[in-house]
């Protein structure tokens, strides 16, 4: 065999596999710059405004700032049809920045791509977003920002009909907030697909997370504005979040493992009800302290209990979850394995070999005790007893067998 | 052939995978319906300063004045002026800014020096931001400078300016200055969600300053032009460190005063990012809300990988380190207003962290 006929052999096998990625990475041709009047027309519109965006592919260089408007309301003509990019962001740290509003809505379009966070909305009474894409493309990386809608420090807060793609740290995030509603939402490829933190009066429904490292959190994290409590969980589909973890060290969710439908963190008065829970690889529901997580976030001992111990001088923030009831949920995992890629996973593996649990209690109570309620009809439960090495570890389950106390709708 | 191929599989293997951005030219789209705000659209119809105007020679009543420890923005330069009206007094406060009255106007012009290696070189100004005392409370605005420096319009969206100078070792530096948009103006300048000033403090004001007659107090001078009262004796005002200054106070005050003009403006309990719990101002006395072993709130991966905003004695572990070395839009801190990384500034903070002894407690 001469040169021949392997050679075109060779140079096709380079061209096939030689570059694992594209050596030339084309943005397109189709892309326009409205960023300047869009900026102006965003400052200039003052009380009851509708800006309209138009159809079309839009890219910025900065973020999109607005500030102070009351009954606003931003527009585009569909998640097809307006597209807004920030993947040529040279300043600020959010691609559109809403802060000191009143009602605001904002609908119908695609973002994607901005340095930081997607959409942040801070200090707003009465914020919707509706019908929203926002998302990082290509794989999910570290590098992507923390979050693709981030209400934080805000009241009256609505996110419906919207899809979140590529966060490295939660798709739908809501922070310090006060009566919030998140239904209906797509959210996959983040490392949490929805979570709320340190946010009162939630009704999380009718969500589909899948392919998330977790799906669905609710947190409470001392030394903020507000603590957390009074959560419903239900209707949502919880399903397939076995990403692996690509949240940067140092952020909460980080500690969180591949394969999570749930998990609580230090809060209470939760209510999670008639989900579907299937396929999360390494566990259905895990109910923990803040204590587990700085002790799995921290190496070493004298750091982490400083922390506990300033976790508990944070007058109001209790690092224990309690008032929980978990009920009517379905439950189904077609994994013989939990993940590999975490300690808790391997503990597991170790613990339950070729069964992991529905439901999981990190077993450390809080001195004033431990409220949880427990109604399902065949689960596999586990209380880890974390803080003596899983010295009393079992799946009794009997002690939470009982009737909580459902939360009436909240709004 | 062999040649041939061998050279082919070195062009694909050396040129092939190298990430490069095409960047798209992008054409500017207009939309309809641009509104205009009703204030004056030009800088000198303000009437703050003689013609020609680029002298920054101030008309009568408007008096120039300068800060101990001023915010970093990509080295420009900062020429700062005060116009009250005619028989209006602002009120001393020995701790917050001064309550100033109604109609005030707040004036700082960016300018950098074409040479700083030689004692006279070119200025060019980008821009002059007003603050304007309204009924409803502060007013920004912002005016860039034509290339000509003989007039400045308005900017509402904001601008990037190209700049070039030399240093003071006569290098030459490059910056896309960013001239902010008017919202921008108020992510720094929010206390409460209102527009609020930041600089004129008494511990910022408290300094010499050299008036075209003679050398003296600003606080001194102002009082005796009628336009402050209440001011106390000089020698019992509060004093902030001027952080490039060694004789003006321990390395402690100076780094905590260059957090404090950096960034406390938002990380403050009133401020922006109160969220995150970190309270950088220089009279904040809790370590751990000063980020000493604190864990991130919502950095993302602002964080580097890093656990915690300071840890004594490490800042290469520190995440604020990071955080102010950052040229990366998602990383950097502060998020607006520079494009470069404040070299000196930067250093001060890691010696302070350098020699922080490790804490237990507060």
């Amino acid at each position: 065999m001469g040169m021949k006929t392997t050679s075109p052999f060779f140079l096709l096998i380079i061209i096939l596999f030689g570059c694992a990625k594209p050596g030339v990475e084309e943005l397109g041709s189709d892309w326009k710059s409205i960023e300047h009047d869009l900026q102006s027309q965003l400052i200039l519109a003052g009380d009851s405004a509708t800006v309209e965006l138009p159809s079309g592919h839009f890219m910025f260089t900065k973020s999109l700032s607005v500030d102070g408007n009351k009954h606003l309301i931003i527009k585009g003509q569909g998640i097809d049809k307006t597209i807004l990019s920030f993947e040529m962001q040279e300043e600020g740290a959010e691609g559109l920045k809403i802060a000191n509003g009143v009602s605001i809505t904002i609908e119908n379009f695609t973002i994607e791509n901005a340095k930081g966070d997607n959409i942040k909305v801070t200090d707003t009474d009465g914020i919707t977003f509706r019908n929203i894409k926002s998302q990082w493309t290509g794989q999910p990386r570290e590098e992507n920002g923390a979050y693709a809608f981030y209400p934080v420090l805000s009241k009256n807060v609505l996110v419906e009909n919207c899809i979140a793609i590529g966060a490295s740290d939660a798709g739908i995030y809501v922070g310090q907030s006060d009566s919030v509603i998140i239904r209906n939402n797509e959210a996959y490829y983040n490392v949490a697909g929805i979570e709320s933190e340190n946010s009162k009066w939630v009704e999380i429904y009718g969500n589909y997370t899948h392919d998330n490292t977790g799906g669905i959190l609710v947190f409470d994290l001392p030394g903020l504005t507000q603590f957390g409590h009074t959560t419903r969980v239900f209707d949502n589909r919880i399903e397939q979040n076995n990403l692996r973890n690509f949240a940067p060290e140092g952020n909460v969710v980080a500690t969180v493992p591949p394969g999570t439908g749930v998990m609580l963190l230090a809060t209470r008065n939760v209510d999670i009800f008639s989900n579907n829970i299937q396929d999360n690889r390494t566990l259905g529901i895990a109910i923990a302290s803040y204590d587990l997580v700085e002790a799995m976030a921290t190496t070493e001992e004298s750091q982490l209990n400083e922390n506990i111990e300033k976790s508990k001088m944070d007058q109001g923030y209790n690092p224990y979850p309690t008032d929980i009831f978990i009920h009517e949920n379905t439950y189904y995992n077609s994994y013989w394995f939990p993940t590999m890629e975490n300690d808790f996973g391997l503990l597991f593996l170790v613990k339950f070999p070729m069964s992991t649990p529905d439901i999981i209690w990190d077993g450390i109570e809080s001195p004033n005790g431990f409220d949880l309620c427990i109604r399902e009809e065949e689960v596999e439960f586990a209380s880890l007893d974390a803080a003596n090495e899983f010295e009393n570890l079992n799946r009794d389950m009997a002690p939470f067998q009982c009737e909580g106390t459902s939360i009436p709708n909240l709004f | 052939m062999r040649f041939l191929v061998l050279g082919w599989v070195l062009f694909t293997l050396l040129f092939g995978c190298d990430q490069v951005k095409k960047k798209p030219v992008l054409e500017e789209v207009s939309l309809v319906g641009s509104a205009k705000l009703d204030v004056p659209d030009s800088l000198s119809k303000w009437r703050l300063f003689k013609d020609p105007l680029h002298n920054l020679e101030p008309e009568s009543g408007v008096v120039p004045y300068d800060i101990n420890s001023p915010l970093f923005s990509d080295y420009a330069l900062k020429a700062r002026f005060i116009k009250i009206l005619a028989g209006a007094t602002a009120t001393y406060h020995p701790t917050e800014v001064f309550d100033f009255p109604l109609g005030t106007i707040l004036i700082k012009n960016f300018y950098y020096q074409s040479d700083l290696s030689v004692s006279h070189s070119k200025r060019r100004v980008i821009e002059t931001r007003l603050l304007i005392s309204e009924k409803q409370g502060w007013n920004a605005l912002t005016y860039v400078w034509n290339d000509e420096q003989t007039e400045a319009t308005l900017e509402i969206a904001g601008k990037t300016v190209p700049v070039s100078w030399k240093d003071e070792n006569g290098v030459l530096q490059n910056v896309n200055y960013s001239v902010p948009n008017l919202v921008q103006c108020k992510s720094c300048h929010e206390r409460s969600s209102t527009m609020s000033l930041i600089g004129p403090s008494a511990r910022q004001l408290n300094k010499q300053y050299g008036y075209s007659d003679n050398l003296m107090n600003q606080l001194e001078h102002w009082e005796e032009l009628g336009i402050l009262a209440a001011l106390p004796p000089v020698d019992s005002i509060p004093k902030m460190a001027q952080w490039d200054n060694p004789g003006s106070g321990t390395l402690d005050s100076r780094a905590r005063g260059w957090l404090e003009i950096n960034c406390a403006h938002c990380h403050r309990a009133e401020g922006p990012a109160k969220n995150t719990g970190l309270y950088l101002l220089a009279s904040e006395k809790d370590k751990y809300r000063l980020g000493i072993n604190k864990p991130p709130v919502a950095a993302g991966r602002g964080s580097g990988g890093l656990k915690y905003g300071i840890v004594p004695g490490e800042p290469n572990e520190s995440i604020l380190v990071h955080r102010i070395e950052s040229l990366d839009p998602g990383v950097m801190m502060p998020e607006v207003g520079r494009k470069l990384v404040h070299q000196e500034g930067v250093a001060l903070i890691r010696e302070w962290i350098a020699q922080m002894q490790p804490v237990s407690g507060n």
